[in-house]
């Protein structure tokens, strides 16, 4: 492969990412663009194909970019889709021998999350509909956002006291709710945090302004403040 | 007489509302027909990924309805453990 350079448009396709992500890479030193001696920014291809392996930058920046619909190898239009493609991580998962105990409970967290996003948004998306979901095997990481309406706006139908995104979070992973009122059910993330709290899985979960990192034996939900803002949610899991 | 479902039937992949709905309906007219006292067993045996969703549809429904006339076998799965006992936990 020749590394040839490309323009910062260029670049940006190639990624599937906006220009402003890719400045703002530039900026918070997540990927630094070359100067070519003319002082014009340019990206090496061999660097951007490493990048473009990185499961969790590209979800992260399909939830904070402008609307786009992703490429079509992440994008689950429908959860019928979802099913299809969670059924192959299954099934990928089922072959790492080190995984034989608890790949099940992997792919229910992954199967929960997803349909979430489903279950909370059907008829409601606010700009792209469906979901973004990637993983990698090799690197054990999977990836799964929505640019739905986010936790807080789907819980504050049903307790209009959550005043912001780490309060709604922290509802969401404790206490026995649902968005979808008046069904008084909702055990998706509390099944994900206790499934979480026992296996080395671990969850990195955004919406709105708030995150929140759950790994294995702590149990303090450490929820905080996010400079950026994450439209609907964006769930980061490796094991 | 007994009722015996195999979830098998309805996949290994046992995850959303959708198709546990579905699983529900498929079955609602043997459980029409089912003669009063008598058990339905369900066998988890060849499901690989259960989740609280799909569960929420199906099981909850099953034993709201039946109450202790349902009985599980089957069920040393991880996922379906963590689920039964999620279902159990928040009731």
């Amino acid at each position: 492969m020749i590394n040839k350079p490309l323009t910062i448009g260029k670049a940006a396709k190639y990624l599937g990412i906006s220009v402003d992500t890719l400045r703002r890479w530039d900026k918070n030193g997540k990927l630094f663009a070359k100067k070519s001696k003319g002082g014009h920014r340019y990206y090496e291809e061999l660097v951007l194909k490493s990048f473009k392996e990185d499961v969790f930058a590209l979800a992260t920046a399909w939830v904070l970019d402008a609307p786009s619909v992703p490429k079509q190898e992440f994008y689950c239009p429908t959860s019928s889709e979802f099913r299809g493609r969670l059924s192959k991580l299954q099934s990928s998962l089922g072959k790492v021998d080190e995984l034989k105990d608890y790949y099940s409970l992997i792919v229910a967290v992954v199967g929960e999350i997803g349909n979430n996003s489903f279950d909370h948004n059907l008829g409601n998306w606010p700009d792209i509909s469906g979901i973004y979901f990637s993983f990698d095997v090799a690197k054990k990481q999977i990836a799964i956002a929505d640019r739905g309406r986010g936790v807080l706006r789907t819980l504050k139908k049903v307790k209009p006291s959550i005043r912001n995104d780490e309060e709604a979070l922290h509802t969401a992973f404790t206490e026995k709710i649902s968005g979808r009122a008046p069904e008084s059910r909702g055990n998706g993330l509390k099944f994900v945090l206790q499934v979480i709290l026992e296996r080395a899985i671990q969850l990195e979960f955004y919406s709105g302004g708030a995150k929140v990192i759950v790994t294995k034996d702590d149990k303090t939900l450490d929820i905080q403040k996010t400079d950026l803002y994450y439209s609907g949610c964006l769930a980061l899991i490796e094991y | 007489m007994n009722m015996k479902i195999e979830l098998k039937k309805f996949g290994d992949l046992l995850t959303s509302r959708q198709d546990g709905k579905e699983a529900l309906a498929a079955i609602e007219q043997q459980l029409q027909t089912l003669s009063e006292n008598s058990v339905i067993e369900i066998d988890f045996d060849g499901v690989i990924t259960f989740t609280p969703s799909w569960a929420d549809e199906f099981l909850t429904k099953l034993v709201e309805r039946f109450g202790t006339r349902v009985t599980l076998i089957n069920t040393k799965n991880p996922s379906v453990i963590a689920t039964l006992s999620i279902l159990k936990k928040l009731g």
